[in-house]
């Protein structure tokens, strides 16, 4: 139990966000983090989830997904699905348990900026924008969201553009049920057999997930056939990992080579 | 599922549903947690965040808030030293705890008791304690215990029981047979390695819990989630000088975890003090950081061998870690080499010996396998590594070298519980059965001849063996007792001080008594582990269930019957020999039938009136071994090291299994335990001594999907001395996981690992050095 | 606070404290199948179905669940009989100690809904929130698949 004053349920999220200024206040949406939180500076715990945001959107050239949608509904919209070649058909499943994929929502699993987070490097591949409501909304990359941590906002939607390319997700843990010691994300755009187009991303570093510039550059402009040695050596070169209880720097490092080789040969 | 039999049996050797079971699938509140009293305070223990400290001061004042009804430091409990341990008295273990004390011994140490109406209010005024504490030097790796400037943990006066305390050594054995030292000097080949077993948490699923209250006369009562009610009872009674009934509901697994005094103590004290029931429940953290676990070991083991693949001499010398109390620390050592060695009966020369130390971590306790796990890590591997040094398969290999029916081994009488132990004959041992037809199962010699690297996916597949024996219970120690009551309506009571921890040990006594009566299981009412109701039972743990309580079971069945025979003889007026049971009657030769329930009638209202009711008590004179050969196929990734058991199959000869599904059940769950520790389950402290792996979520038990498919099959055995043939399975099937696993990977890539739990990142690395 | 929640098919309005999670609120209200083993979302014990899919009440605040539907291991069978599923655990050993069962019950009543017909894979898949330290989890994989069979042939 937490040892809080009150429980809020906002209608709107412009109310949320007036809750969420007063000090003491802690936004909620799946509550399966918030429900483990040792702090006892929090008084009040306001529910994102009566504000609504649970709906998939298809647009012409993005889809719009509310924060509250659970990471187990992202699969629910079968075009979402499908998207880049049955990106999240194929790896929401790596994600937590069914359990916990019924109850985590995409806004809570991205705003916590979990290092491990799978959800993070999903979207990071996706080239994901959020829109965010700071007393007005606004939109910012993931990527820039999650490099600023912008304090006390809401994030109410997420937007995946539908650009073409395959994507893969590899994930390795030490159990079937654990979260990532490291996870790699790689989506090309291919012109014949040639990379147009790359985006790498690796997680669990153990620190948050980060784009590999330097590899998405290297992969740019060449065939992919016979460049799997090289982008895995300059892979292990260049990422930024470090230790903690589920591995070393050394081992991540080796991790990201063997992930990348597994998401190249997928690709 | 039946397997084969020798006697012609209607009830055991089947598997019938457990007794308890159609209660624990429908999730009925049958677990010490779901028992709720009214005005229970809650109980909370405030734990020391250091490793090694004396408290000071302590100030509980501020810490009296309303809804407190007491906080008790160690000024306020008494100060008795015992163990926590729960095993036969006297006990082998020492004496150096207190329910609590004034120096701390291990992050997790008990501080305070704090009792209160409920649990926000308890954990509120815990923050208000105030505690000063002396920090004092700590030791972390028990493998410096012993270091000349190490602090020492336990140099209260009270200790009694303990080696040497002075320098952390809570229990030292050693024994040789033969010259080992000479031996080796003659042998062909010799290997000498260092082995590593790390301390597993049980992590059963229920946390440890119990609750003690007065019952309306005054008499005390505790119901706890333990495996040793009657031992628990006896140490209450040596704390706070006060008799009790401890009642033992269902349990959410144990695995030795509970085979010691957790809860009790501190709830008791709580009533004791107030007057009203008071109820502890662990928390996830509490039940993996302040309970016990698994002990650490280090053996250096050496091993000879001739050329022709006989097996000289082996020695194993040791170091265990019993953490911060010393609880089982002489006899789960003792069982690492008691419970293994005699399977190499063969050899000239055996030595066996070592310390059991004490260090500031988490104490150390009885965990399924106790020691035999520690022990045949090391023994199994070195066969391994001398089997493939002589060029020998090592089923052949090891096969060649152990034990036999009608062959005997001196340790058996060397090393007993702590003690000499008891000259055994092996009437039952289907090891070469195991062995063979397991290789056949498996696939054994096909699979070996297959590459074991396929270069183009990076994965490498390997085929390792591990053979093992235990025990069935601790013999001239553990006794079991067993009572009878018929009743009007046909039915039978059951009383047992047997323990059931999920493992279905009521169902498998009831089988045994139905058989012996003639009757169904659903006519035999089991009551079990209620220290005022049942006769005694020395608990659930050294495999001694099946074997002890199930011949106290079988022997009051069987005296039940001369009564019931007796009494019958009288009623219809025939002589007894003229007199057999069948299907809930007596019949008798000319076709006369009385049933049971007629025969008890007349026996309560109208003839020569009694009520028919036997106890009987077993003592074990022997504990003839259960014996296991298992096979584990290992695939490996090259490029992260990553192993997976893909396959797993145990060969196992348990004798008679009275309960086929029942029995497999114990050994694939202990194949599970044992992968996990092998490949998952590891404890990492920071450098406070901390436990950080101290949740499910860092404390990895394999997950559903971690283990391929385990598989289990049953020799034809028999043994004579156990009931219906039957010997002891549940802890067997933890002995082998590590060695064939570590075997199969040396097998897939060339490496020995020799500690675990083996890492993938530690087999990356080693896999990288040699360039694979 | 005060909060209406349909729990096995019968409203109840319960007081809560606002910080309270449904695990305590259903223990608390005498559905003791349901079982407490972590706290931090790793083990499954505590598994319930909310509207109709698993979820976590240890990590459930009850304030959330205000106006939803609950179902625990208590609503799946009743006094005289057993569902396929529980039978099934018997009759495979799939229930040793029993702590994990009512959380597995619950889920794998919902993977049965959603996917009748599953492989042996998805059953790992879907069932791999769900810890047992007893048995070595094959004799429930067994047991699941076969009541999926069995309702199939019906
Ligand atoms: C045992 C376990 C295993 C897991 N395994 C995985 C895994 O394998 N892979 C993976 O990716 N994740 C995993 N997770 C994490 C999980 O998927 C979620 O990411 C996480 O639980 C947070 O989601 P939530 O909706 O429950 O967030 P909450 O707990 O409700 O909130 C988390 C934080 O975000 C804030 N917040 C919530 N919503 C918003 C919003 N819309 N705007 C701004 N702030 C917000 C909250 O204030 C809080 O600080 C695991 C979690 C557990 C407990
Ligand atoms: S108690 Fe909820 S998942 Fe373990
Ligand atoms: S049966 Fe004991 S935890 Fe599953």
């Amino acid at each position: 139990m937490l040892n809080v004053k009150a429980y809020l349920k906002p209608d709107t999220v412009q109310s949320a966000y007036e809750m969420g200024q007063i000090p003491g206040s802690l936004y909620v949406s799946g509550g399966l983090m918030v429900a483990q939180l040792k702090i006892s500076n929090v008084e009040r715990i306001v529910d994102l989830k009566s504000v609504g945001l649970t709906h998939i959107e298809d647009h012409s050239d993005v889809f719009k997904i509310g924060a509250n949608v659970k990471i187990s509904d992202l699969i629910s919209n079968p075009y979402l699905a499908n998207l880049n070649g049955d990106l999240l058909k194929n790896s929401i499943k790596e994600i937590g348990s069914t359990q916990i994929r019924n109850m985590a929502t995409l806004g809570g699993s991205i705003a916590f900026k979990l290092g491990w987070s799978d959800i993070i490097t999903i979207f990071m591949i996706l080239d994901s924008n959020l829109e965010i409501y700071d007393g007005e909304f606004s939109k910012i990359s993931l990527q820039e969201y999650v490099k600023k941590s912008p304090k006390g906002v809401i994030i109410t939607e997420i937007e995946v553009p539908k650009s073409g390319g395959i994507a893969v997700f590899e994930k390795f843990a030490k159990s079937n049920f654990d979260i990532a010691t490291l996870n790699l994300g790689l989506k090309v755009v291919l012109d014949g057999q040639i990379v147009k187009d790359a985006c790498v991303v690796v997680g669990s570093r153990p620190m948050v997930s980060q784009r590999i510039k330097e590899v998405e550059e290297f992969l740019i402009g060449k065939q992919l056939n016979g460049i799997t040695k090289d982008a895995c050596d300059l892979m292990e070169r260049v990422v930024q990992v470090g230790s903690d209880i589920r591995a070393s720097a050394e081992y991540r490092k080796a991790l990201s080579r063997f992930l990348l080789d597994k998401a190249l040969r997928r690709v | 599922m039946k397997t084969l039999i020798q006697e012609k049996l209607n009830v055991v050797n089947t598997s019938i549903e457990k007794v308890d079971g159609k209660a624990l699938v429908r999730g009925k509140p049958v677990f010490t947690d779901d028992f709720d009293l009214p005005n229970t305070l809650t109980v909370k223990i405030l734990r020391s965040p250091h490793a090694h400290a004396i408290i000071k001061s302590i100030d509980t004042s501020k810490a009296m808030i309303e809804g407190v009804a007491c906080i008790l430091t160690y000024k306020d409990v008494p100060h008795v030293i015992y163990t926590r341990a729960g095993q036969g008295y006297p006990e082998p273990s020492p004496y150096d705890t207190f329910v609590l004390d004034r120096k701390v011994r291990y992050v997790g140490d008990g501080v305070a008791i704090i009792a209160a109406e409920n649990q926000s209010i308890a954990e509120k005024a815990m923050k208000l304690i105030k505690v000063d504490y002396e920090i004092l030097p700590s030791i972390l790796d028990y493998e410096h215990a012993m270091d000349k400037d190490a602090p020492i943990i336990h140099d209260e006066l009270e200790i009694s029981g303990a080696y040497d305390p002075k320098r952390n050594i809570a229990a030292h054995y050693e024994m040789e047979i033969g010259n080992v030292e000479e031996e080796l000097k003659k042998c062909d080949y010799v290997v000498d390695e260092t082995y590593h077993t790390p301390n597993q948490s049980h992590a059963m699923m229920e946390p440890h819990g119990a609750i003690s209250y007065f019952d309306p006369n005054g008499r005390l009562t505790v119901i706890s989630s333990t495996q040793v009610p009657f031992h628990a009872r006896r140490i209450i009674k040596r704390i706070f000088g006060v008799n009790c009934r401890v009642i033992k509901p269902r349990i959410g697994g144990g695995f030795g975890g509970k085979q010691a005094l957790h809860v009790e103590p501190y709830v008791v004290a709580v009533t004791l003090k107030t007057g009203k029931p008071a109820k502890c429940i662990y928390s996830r953290e509490e039940t993996m950081t302040a309970s016990n676990t698994r002990h650490a070991m280090r053996f250096r083991a050496r091993a000879g061998a001739m050329k022709d693949g006989t097996l000289v001499a082996l020695e194993l010398w040791g170091l265990s870690n019993t953490g911060a109390y010393g609880e089982h620390a002489l006899t789960v050592f003792m069982v690492g080499g008691s419970k293994t060695l005699p399977l190499y009966n063969k050899v000239k020369a055996v030595k066996f010996g070592g310390d059991v130390v004490y260090s500031n971590t988490e104490p150390a306790g009885a965990f399924r396998g106790y020691g035999a796990p520690q022990g045949m890590f090391p023994i199994d591997s070195i066969l391994d590594e001398l089997a493939y040094k002589i060029g020998m398969d090592p089923i052949e290999f090891k096969l060649k070298n152990s034990i036999r029916e009608g062959e005997t081994s001196p340790i058996f009488k060397i090393m007993g519980e702590g003690r000499e132990g008891v000259d055994q004959i092996i009437n039952s041992c289907k090891i070469e059965e195991c062995a063979v037809n397991g290789a056949k199962k498996f696939g054994w010699y096909e699979k070996r001849k297959r590459p074991r690297i396929d270069p183009e996916r990076q994965i490498a597949h390997g085929y390792g063996v591990a053979f093992a024996m235990q025990g069935s219970s601790i013999p001239a120690i553990d006794m079991g007792g067993a009572t009878i009551k018929m009743n009007d309506d046909g039915t039978f009571n059951l009383l047992v001080g047997a323990t059931d921890l999920g493992t279905g040990s009521d169902t498998i006594l009831a089988q045994i008594a139905a058989e012996v009566l003639h009757t169904k299981v659903e006519k035999i009412i089991v009551y079990s582990s209620d220290t005022d109701m049942t006769p005694f039972d020395k608990g659930a743990y050294a495999s001694s269930t099946t074997y002890v309580s199930g011949n106290a079971v079988k022997k009051a069945a069987e005296r039940m019957k001369v009564e019931i025979l007796k009494a019958a003889s009288e009623i219809m007026n025939k002589p007894t020999h003229t007199l057999e049971l069948d299907e809930d009657s007596v019949v008798s030769e000319d076709g006369d039938t009385l049933s049971f329930g007629d025969l008890q009638t007349k026996l309560f209202y109208t003839f020569n009136q009694r009520q028919l009711e036997v106890t009987e008590s077993f003592v074990s004179e022997v504990a003839p071994p259960p014996y296991l050969v298992s096979f584990a196929e290992v695939e490996i990734d090259l490029g992260s090291g990553k192993v997976r058991v893909v396959d797993f199959l145990n060969y196992v000869d348990c004798g008679v299994p009275i309960n086929p599904v029942l029995a497999k059940g114990q050994v694939e769950g202990a194949s599970a335990q044992g992968i996990g520790m092998a490949l998952f389950e590891d404890h990492m402290m920071d450098k406070n001594g901390r436990l950080i792996t101290d949740d499910f979520f860092n404390y990895k038990i394999p997950a559903r999907g971690d283990i391929g498919s385990i598989k289990v099959r049953f020799a034809r055995s028999y043994e004579p001395t156990g009931p219906f043939g039957a010997k002891s399975v549940s802890e067997i099937g933890l002995d082998t996981p590590g060695p064939a696993i570590a075997n199969a990977i040396f097998d897939a890539v060339g490496i020995r690992m020799r500690k675990l739990p083996i890492k993938s990142e530690d087999l990356f690395f080693e896999i990288k050095k040699k360039g694979l | 606070m005060k909060v209406t929640i349909k729990i096995n098919g019968k409203v109840q309005s319960v007081e809560i404290e606002p910080g309270e999670m449904l695990l305590e609120t259903l223990r608390r209200l005498g559905y003791k199948g349901v079982k407490h083993a972590c706290s931090t979302a790793s083990c499954g014990a505590c598994s319930v179905q909310i509207d109709g899919k698993p979820v976590l009440s240890c990590t459930t605040f009850t304030a959330a669940v205000d106006g939803h539907e609950v179902m625990t291991i208590e609503g799946f069978s009743d006094e005289n009989s057993l569902s396929d599923i529980q039978k099934a655990l018997i009759e495979e050993g799939g229930s040793q100690c029993g702590f994990c069962i009512p959380g597995l019950v619950v889920t794998s009543e919902a993977l049965l809904r959603e996917n009748p017909n599953p492989t042996r894979q998805e059953v790992i898949d879907y069932l791999k929130g769900n810890l047992c330290r007893c048995t070595g989890y094959e004799s429930q994989t067994l047991a699941i698949l076969k009541v999926a069979k069995e309702r199939q042939s019906k």
